[in-house]
């Protein structure tokens, strides 16, 4: 398989959030990842205590220009998530419309990262980018109901799920042509267990894993989506027994004790087991 | 296994080199590594053209900082490789020393970049830091024979001459050095190159004793680049699982080193087409693609024990 990622995110020392959570799963699943850094900080902000640099728009302009100048800017996909900055933002859309222009194949996977539960935890001037630059170039986007619900303007009522209030409910949409011509949309539903913890980089395994997976069943939403969900079941189990271990009997595991169990998990990455359904809904 | 790396080496875009050639393979086998990036670039400076931001020694202390103020500084081994920059590498130290105290069974696995075939590659200024400051913190080290030479100031012509330099180096500070090239001649012909490890062992009636081992390693006509950076990573991997036995530890090493470089030179001989030398881009190492094989690697080159010498 001949297939390089251009992942633009953040780079932490210690844990797994951005380029971290993204890089070694697509890499164990044989994908070339090339990787912009757009910040390198100590450890994710959900930590007491975290320092560090950001990449500039400028700067990162600088790392895309010596990759062209070299005629290596060829890529199948394009991944970003997490930004706090509309100039940087800005500039990663200019990027993403060359590649396309140079491989009219690629496809641009995108977290359109806002906030969640309600509230915005990124500056609110990045949303008029996201809505009317970088979602118009997306061919997959990942938003939670909250970023959804802000892009489109518009409710979104949730669905109870059957098995009860210890699941969260998730719905992908994929536009398909049939094989006449005609065009059709497949729904698809997965319930998906909730754990009693706070986990950073989830997104980010999510936006990289469904990339994967698509990339292997293109017009199979259902499929890539169990394997996605799946993935990260198997992550999140591994992450939080030990996250509960390492804190004790009756405490709260601290941030560094629930960093995701990334290399640990190698093999679920490889090959994850199937554990959860997706339905067709249409 | 719990075992968490700290390494500290360059970041490129796209290709294999300083922390993009160290972390995959680490991680491959199962260590936790946290990576702090000396430089970001777009990619190695042996393409046409190269484009990047360099972290400075005050930021390379911001970051360790973090760490620090997290309580979260504790850490198995250090690898460090390529540098440029005299405060940076002084920080650096400054950073190992701290880590040994918070943990004084760390080991610290330093490749110390500065040349070879003869000439330096880095500022000359950073050789006194290196045999002053550096190497007398490692506890594995990785030098070419040139490099081996300038941290002791004796010339290698025989392999009397690598066994004294190795022992030099011994004393300076680490307990395992591994000459990873020299221009011995081989017993197998001039189509390999002489590998030389040597290991300060304690014996079990309590006397010091060292363990010398030799092996001949295929020569490939190509420029590689990386492959340094791949070389002191997979070595800090098998000397953790044979933390006795060098003998086995380079075995494993050599032979990860085998299988990557000849799946990268059969693909960029491929790419480049019948009768054309392959581009720096084409010559990236074929990192992904071996991910079994730094694994497991199929053992393909035997070390030799030479002579047991007593210290």
């Amino acid at each position: 398989m001949e297939c390089r990622v251009l992942s633009i995110q953040s780079h932490v020392v210690r844990g797994y959030v951005g380029n971290k959570s993204a890089s070694f799963p697509l890499q164990v699943l044989g994908f070339e990842v090339d990787s912009i850094n757009s910040v390198q900080f100590s450890n994710h902000t959900g930590y007491s205590h975290w320092k560090g640099q950001v990449l500039t728009a400028d700067e990162l302009h600088v790392l895309y220009e010596g990759i062209k100048l070299n005629n290596v800017h060829q890529y199948d996909y394009v991944l970003t998530g997490y930004t706090r900055d509309t100039s940087f933002l800005e500039m990663v859309v200019d990027i993403v419309q060359e590649l396309k222009r140079a491989n009219p194949n690629l496809v641009y996977v995108c977290d359109p990262v806002l906030g969640d539960h309600g509230s915005m935890y990124v500056p609110q001037n990045l949303y008029p980018v996201y809505k009317n630059k970088v979602v118009p170039v997306a061919d997959i986007i990942t938003p939670n109901q909250f970023e959804a619900e802000t892009r489109a303007n518009n409710l979104i009522s949730l669905t109870d799920s059957l098995l009860g209030d210890r699941f969260l409910v998730s719905l992908g949409s994929q536009r398909q042509v049939r094989p006449d011509g005609s065009r059709a949309t497949q729904r698809v539903r997965i319930e998906v267990p909730k754990v009693d913890a706070v986990f950073v980089g989830t997104g980010d395994l999510f936006a990289a894993m469904l990339l994967a997976w698509t990339h292997h069943y293109p017009n199979d939403l259902k499929m890539a989506c169990e394997k996605t969900f799946s993935v990260m079941h198997h992550v999140i189990q591994r992450t939080i027994s030990y996250a509960h271990e390492l804190a004790g009997p009756g405490r709260r595991p601290s941030p560094p004790q629930l960093e995701l169990r990334m290399v640990q998990s190698k093999a679920d990455i490889e090959d994850p087991a199937i554990v959860t359904e997706a339905t067709v809904i249409s | 296994m719990e075992c968490r790396v700290l390494s500290i080496q360059s970041h490129v875009v796209r290709g294999y080199v300083g922390n993009k050639s160290a972390t995959f393979p680490l991680q491959v086998l199962g260590f936790e590594v946290d990576s702090i990036n000396s430089v970001q670039f777009s990619n190695h400076t042996g393409y046409a053209h190269w484009k990047g931001q360099v972290l400075t020694a005050d930021e390379l202390n911001v970051l360790y900082e973090g760490i620090k103020l997290n309580k979260v500084n504790h850490y198995d081994y250090i690898l460090t490789g390529y540098s440029r920059d005299t405060s940076f590498l002084e920080t650096v130290v400054d950073i190992i020393q701290e880590l040994k105290k918070a943990n004084p069974s760390l080991v610290y696995v330093c490749d110390p970049v500065m040349g070879d075939h003869g000439a330096m590659y880095v500022p000359e200024n950073l050789l006194p830091v290196y045999r002053d400051k550096v190497v007398p913190l490692a506890d594995i080290l990785t030098p070419n024979q040139f490099e081996a030479e300038l941290l002791t100031g004796r010339k290698v012509n025989t392999q009397e001459d690598a066994f004294e330099v190795m022992d030099l180096l011994h004393k300076m500070g680490p307990e395992t050095v591994v000459l990873t090239s020299s221009d011995l001649p081989s017993k197998k012909g001039d189509q390999f190159l002489v590998a030389l490890g040597s290991q300060k062992i304690v014996k079990p009636d309590g006397s010091k004793t060292s363990q010398k081992i030799c092996m001949d390693i295929p020569k490939v006509d190509a420029v590689f680049v990386g492959t340094g950076d791949l070389f002191a990573a997979m070595l800090l991997a098998w000397t953790h699982h044979h933390p006795k036995d060098l003998k086995a530890a380079c075995e494993k090493t050599v032979s990860v080193m085998h299988h990557v470089i000849k799946r990268t030179i059969t693909y960029a001989n491929e790419m480049a087409g019948p009768g054309k030398r392959p581009s720096p881009a084409q010559l990236e190492l074929r990192m992904v693609q071996s991910k079994a094989d730094i694994e497991n690697p199929a053992i393909v080159v035997e070390a030799k024990v030479l002579h047991k010498s007593s210290q």
